[in-house]
């Protein structure tokens, strides 16, 4: 069932066009992260969702009811719609257990509790915000925000503030949380691990547009443009043209994912852990830098024409000046050039 | 979207705004009311040396203050200066000695310590606090290393101290040193007490010894394009306060040679400073005073506080309102409310209560001469010291938290009830008992606006002096100096913190 739908949703900031007619669609129980830059206008998109920002554009549609068009808004008191602030931002002056009822009729305690032992926080109900650790707050932030079992939640990067290791946990327990409760969630992030490792579907943010949106492993093994596949994680990027249903490059041959049209011109995008370095005394391409993080290494490769970064084994990768010969590994997604083909 | 402030709110803040406004918009129309009366006025030999005294007072003040405040300064955060704890108190306890309670100290001890150079010195004694105050904070949380990269690049001690550290404390010194201006221009007490004609003193004498309403108007205009311009001048500097690196790691104080030398100095200032009034006030108490000023006395003292906490309530709820849709809600309005506001601020206390004066007796007699046009005039005087202190707390709750409360389904009241005003309550206190402190000393305003026959601490204070029965004066001096005695410790105790911080 269509939870949240945007048609052409659209926001200025004076001149300055923030989001640039988005359309999605959320689905009841799903979790989606909405995956883009700083300054991509992630922020504006939960903001407007919430009902802290009116939209110049389009609608925005909640369990098929309209919330905000340019005509009219739903105030953010009446949408249903919770958030999880980047700072937890918890009422100081509240104990843990009254942060979570502050949206909820004050004598149902036994949401409360539910919650408390949902987010694990049973021992600290009575602890004040500022005795607790930021993974902490962020739980109770969590908790405060489905108490009232919301239409949907949305949560505006809420790990941004943590260090990494606590990240890695807090990621798994929002994840765990979110699905137990069954509410719907919305999230935004800049960290691309995280958006593919918590999101049922990710949703590439670009100029206040989406770019694409699709599972996790299809986002990653087939970005929709060269731009997708650069910001996910790093890609070599090289040319070549398409004959007889093989993408020429040079680095040889190579096997096209998606489909090609004879003769086209275009770009193919590769991920560094997809070459495979092979010693080779009589090759021309030569290992010219080497960064080593443990359990692999990153070593630059200078061929006769292009210089390309490739992912190996960290102990076994080649030495600074070790001629190599260059293959890759699977299949590659071929770009055809913008250009009209007629 | 914008959120749009409670409807209660900004009927409030625009009230209070009207209220800070109506003194210098009915001097305004007086003047315009009778532009060659006032001409005439200004062109007399008689207003020209009130100009030449005004000015010659607060440029010498001016520069000692501010020679004086950034020597205490930079010698005790900065340097080895022995008995430095000591100093750093001492340096900031003469705000807590109201100006004309000084006066009171220096005549009463001295007889015939009259004219220029008496309010030149305890002007001067009263005012460098400000400086003082405000250079230490902006010495502190420099970083100090900067002098240090200097040195190594090969500039000597003087060199470092004019390139280096005199662009890090010259914002603080320019904006403190105008405050210390504006101060010695709006003075009543003090420099009537110490018989030194300046505008003040002639406001309040052409209306005191005619009732000539319009040669009052006109210097009080005078006084107030006089304070307009240091105002502008104050500003300006302001904006250009830099933000430097804060400091790291441990402080490295500079040797000074004959560090002893600047002990007795500075233990000398403070002598001048505090030690006098308070032997002042001591030497007179022991004299004793009669059963009858007593009672007096109580009834000053009932009344002293009756006035100020009623005065410091309403100017809390107004400050409140103003700084909740200004601060809060950002409503575009604000610039508006808040520029009234600081002009009421920056009027002398003597020509708010000159044009409330003519505005009770022409306008409303219903309250001339009742406790609300005191209570108006306490709004006008001192509604930005409420300002002031509300400002950071409520600036510093997070707007995430509105927004949390409103996505949880609640209402802008219920939100402000429930969320902001408890969070925000103990900045609410403070500044409910600073504002109260502070107008409890009021003089001027209360001199000419009270009801017949009420006293407060301060008017018995200057009536006793004027009459020189300075033992009968000396527990309202002694009273005042304890009142204004806590706002000081308690900034003190803020500066000690800081200090304490970083040593």
């Amino acid at each position: 069932m269509k939870k949240l739908e945007l048609h052409n949703l659209t926001k200025y900031y004076g001149d300055q066009l923030v989001l640039d007619g988005l359309n999605l669609e959320v689905f009841e129980g799903e979790l989606i992260a909405v995956l883009g830059s700083s300054g991509v206008g992630k922020s504006t998109l939960i903001r407007t969702l919430a009902g802290f920002e009116s939209i110049d554009g389009g609608e925005i549609y909640l369990d098929g009811n309209l919330i905000a068009s340019k005509q009219m808004e739903t105030p953010a008191e009446k949408r249903g719609i919770t958030i999880v602030p980047q700072a937890a931002s918890l009422f100081p002056h509240l104990t843990v257990a009254q942060n979570i009822a502050f949206g909820i009729d004050k004598h149902d305690s036994e949401r409360v509790q539910e919650l408390l032992r949902l987010t694990q926080l049973e021992d600290l109900a009575d602890r004040m915000p500022e005795n607790l650790s930021g993974g902490q707050q962020q739980r109770v932030s969590l908790a405060r925000a489905l108490a009232p079992k919301p239409r949907m939640i949305l949560l505006d990067e809420p790990f941004s503030a943590l260090d990494p290791e606590l990240r890695d946990q807090l990621r798994n327990d929002v994840r765990r949380v979110i699905k137990a409760d069954g509410a719907t969630a919305l999230l935004v992030t800049h960290d691309q691990e995280e958006a593919l490792s918590i999101a049922d579907r990710v949703a590439v943010m670009r100029d206040g547009a989406f770019a694409q949106i699709g599972e996790p492993i299809e986002i990653y093994s087939a970005p929709a443009d060269v731009g997708v596949a650069t910001f996910l994680g790093d890609s070599v990027i090289i040319r070549g043209e398409v004959r007889e249903g093989k993408v020429i490059t040079d680095l040889g041959k190579l096997n096209p994912l998606n489909n090609v049209n004879e003769g086209t011109v275009g770009r193919v995008a590769i991920r560094p852990e997809n070459f495979y370095l092979q010693p080779n005394p009589k090759a021309e391409n030569f290992v010219i830098g080497r960064t080593f993080f443990g359990h692999d290494a990153l070593l630059e490769v200078q061929t006769p024409t292009i210089r390309i970064k490739a992912r190996s084994n960290g102990p076994f990768a080649p030495e600074i000046g070790m001629p190599v010969t260059v293959w890759v590994r699977g299949a590659v997604n071929f770009y055809a050039d913008a250009t009209p083909t007629s | 979207m914008r959120q749009k402030p409670p409807a209660v709110l900004v009927l409030l803040a625009v009230f209070a705004t009207l209220i800070s406004l109506i003194p210098i918009a009915y001097l305004l129309f007086r003047g315009s009311q009778a532009v060659d009366e006032l001409f005439a006025e200004l062109t007399r030999p008689r207003t020209l040396e009130l100009l030449l005294n005004t000015t010659a007072l607060v440029v010498s003040v001016t520069l000692t203050a501010l020679l004086i405040g950034v020597l205490q300064a930079w010698l005790v955060v900065r340097t080895n200066l022995p008995f430095r704890n000591f100093f750093a108190v001492a340096s900031a306890l003469p705000l807590a000695m109201p100006s004309y309670v000084a006066a009171f100290g220096w005549v009463s001890l001295f007889p015939g310590f009259y004219g220029f150079w008496p309010s030149w010195l305890v002007m001067t004694l009263v005012t460098s606090p400000y400086v003082y105050l405000a250079v230490a904070a902006s010495l502190v949380s420099s970083n100090f290393q900067a002098e240090e990269v200097a040195r190594s690049l090969g500039k000597n001690r003087w060199q470092v101290v004019k390139n280096v550290t005199w662009p890090i404390i010259r914002p603080a010194a320019t904006a403190s040193s105008l405050l210390v201006a504006l101060y010695t221009l709006s003075e009543f007490g003090a420099v009537a007490t110490l018989r030194f004609q300046t505008f003040t003193i002639g406001v309040y004498n052409a209306y005191r010894s005619s009732f000539d309403r319009n040669a009052a108007a006109a210097i009080a205009i005078v006084l107030v394009v006089f304070t307009l311009v240091i105002l502008y001048g104050e500003r300006k500097s302001r904006g250009k306060v830099r933000n430097f690196e804060p400091h790291s790691g441990k402080r490295i104080r500079i040797k000074i040679s004959g560090r002893y030398g600047f002990a007795g100095a500075l233990f000398a200032i403070a002598g001048l400073g505090i030690g006098v009034p308070v032997a002042a006030l001591i030497r007179w108490s022991v004299v004793g005073t009669s059963r009858a000023e007593l009672q007096r006395v109580i009834d000053a003292v009932i009344t002293t506080i009756g006035y100020s906490l009623a005065a410091g309530a309403i100017i809390t709820v107004f400050a409140l309102a103003i700084t909740l849709v200004t601060v809060r809600y950002k409503s575009s309005f604000a610039g508006g409310i808040e520029t009234g506001v600081w002009v009421g601020h920056a009027l002398p206390g003597i020509v708010v209560a000159l044009s409330l004066v003519f505005l009770g007796a022409n306008l409303l007699p219903g309250i001339y001469q009742t406790v609300w046009i005191v209570l108006i005039a306490y709004v006008a005087l001192y509604l930005p010291n409420g300002l002031a202190g509300l400002r950071n707390p409520v600036s510093q709750i997070p707007l995430a938290l509105d927004e949390v409360g409103r996505s949880l389904g609640k209402s802008r009241m219920h939100i402000l009830r429930r969320i902001t005003l408890p969070i925000i309550s103990p900045g609410v206190m403070a500044a409910l008992a600073l504002v109260t402190l502070t107008v409890m000393k009021e003089l001027p305003a209360t001199l000419l606006l009270r009801p017949t026959g009420v006293d407060t601490l301060a008017t018995r204070l200057w009536a006793l002096t004027d009459a020189s029965s300075y033992a009968a004066a000396a527990p309202y001096g002694l009273l005042l100096f304890l009142l204004g005695g806590i706002p000081a410790w308690l900034l003190n105790r803020q500066i000690r913190k800081t200090l304490d911080a970083t040593t």
